[in-house]
């Protein structure tokens, strides 16, 4: 448990990537979808798109956070992350069926 | 005007750690005027944009405590799931009533403990599997501290991860404090931390509000693109602000909301 220090110092630096990447992608797309839309064309297709990249970001976090736990067999981390994937699951499952899909 | 609003709410979020949905939502479902379940889905996005980016930002630092972040998020994730199912089923006015009461408790208990310190300046001493080190610049050496009453700091993210998922605002406003004053984690490392996971913590119910139509896109675009710019500047004050000034704007923001919230139950 002790040595593991040096991996978590790697992943939060891929994390800190990842997230940056995120919400890069995400800012863009949202203020070109605004500037579309104060323009008058009124499609929130690039808008969905910033929004959906939002939300994938920190889904993503969890999902490499999970995948490292189990590279670095780390199984307090690998069941905290294991438990958090399933619980976003839920509410992914549970957000389809809202949206009727 | 709602990004002007996303950018006053994201730099105090960034600053204080708590997202900026505390000001947020009310400005929405006030100034703005849309319904609450539509400010609480677009300040959910942009809980989870300032959440992203300070993240991004703090690594490095080794202010944000991993291990004790991914322990915590199990409990606020299910909160936060658990509060977007039932929020559709809840009165506004218990919530109100609820949140009030809480922020309101919690602003004393930082003000009752303004000069206490968390960290021991030894820094040969094991801080235990919860605990953690980082560079401390005002007392300019290498501080550590430990983490104390684990099983408080879980049922405290869970009901931040409720009130989260049924509010709309980030958890954070809520597990920064407990964390400081009931476990023992400096507020620094506590509001990093936190900062992380109220990013998972809100996307855990973010979807639930963007499938019932209660995320406006425009609106959302414009509050997070404000958030964004916002929270940026959060951060730089962050570095330079004292713990002391740090604790007594979150006692006066706490006091604000809880008075905000009153109003509205009432």
């Amino acid at each position: 448990m002790k040595n593991d220090q040096a991996g978590i110092s790697t992943l939060e630096s891929i994390l800190a990537r990842l997230m940056l990447a995120g919400v890069t992608l995400s800012a863009i797309s949202l203020a070109a979808g605004l500037a579309l839309w104060l323009a008058g064309r009124h499609t929130t297709r690039l808008l969905d798109v910033g929004l959906i990249a939002l939300l994938a970001t920190p889904m993503l976090r969890v999902a490499v956070s999970f995948l490292e736990a189990i590279r670095m067999r780390d199984w307090f981390f690998v069941g905290a992350t294991l438990t958090v994937v399933l619980l976003l699951c839920a509410s992914l499952v549970l957000s389809f069926r809202a949206a009727g899909l | 005007m709602v990004v002007l609003a996303g950018a006053v709410a994201g730099c105090l979020g960034a600053l204080l750690g708590i997202g900026g949905g505390v000001f947020l939502v009310p400005f929405l479902q006030f100034v703005v005027g849309v319904p609450l379940n539509v400010a609480s889905g677009v300040s959910l996005m942009t809980v989870i944009a300032t959440s992203s980016i300070v993240s991004a930002g703090s690594a490095g630092r080794r202010l944000v405590n991993l291990r004790l972040g991914m322990l915590l998020q199990v409990a606020a994730s299910g909160g936060g799931l658990l509060g977007a199912i039932f929020v559709v089923k809840m009165p506004d006015r218990a919530l109100f009533m609820m949140f009030s009461f809480v922020t309101a408790v919690i602003a004393i208990l930082m003000l009752s403990r303004l000069d206490k310190r968390n960290v021991i300046l030894d820094s040969s001493i094991d801080p235990g599997p919860f605990g953690g080190r980082f560079y401390e610049d005002e007392s300019g050496r290498e501080v550590v501290y430990r983490t104390r009453r684990i099983p408080t700091a879980m049922s405290v993210s869970a009901v931040a991860g409720f009130v989260s998922g049924s509010l709309g605002i980030g958890g954070g406003i809520l597990q920064v404090p407990a964390l400081n004053t009931w476990c023992g984690v400096p507020l620094r490392a506590a509001a990093a931390t936190s900062a992380v996971m109220i990013g998972v913590t809100a996307v855990a119910s973010a979807p639930l509000y963007y499938a019932r139509g209660n995320v406006s896109a425009p609106m959302a675009a414009a509050a997070v693109l404000g958030v964004l710019a916002g929270s940026r500047a959060g951060f730089w004050f962050g570095e330079r602000a004292r713990a002391k000034w740090l604790k007594l704007l979150m006692a006066a923001v706490l006091a604000f909301v809880s008075i905000t919230y009153l109003m509205k139950a009432l």
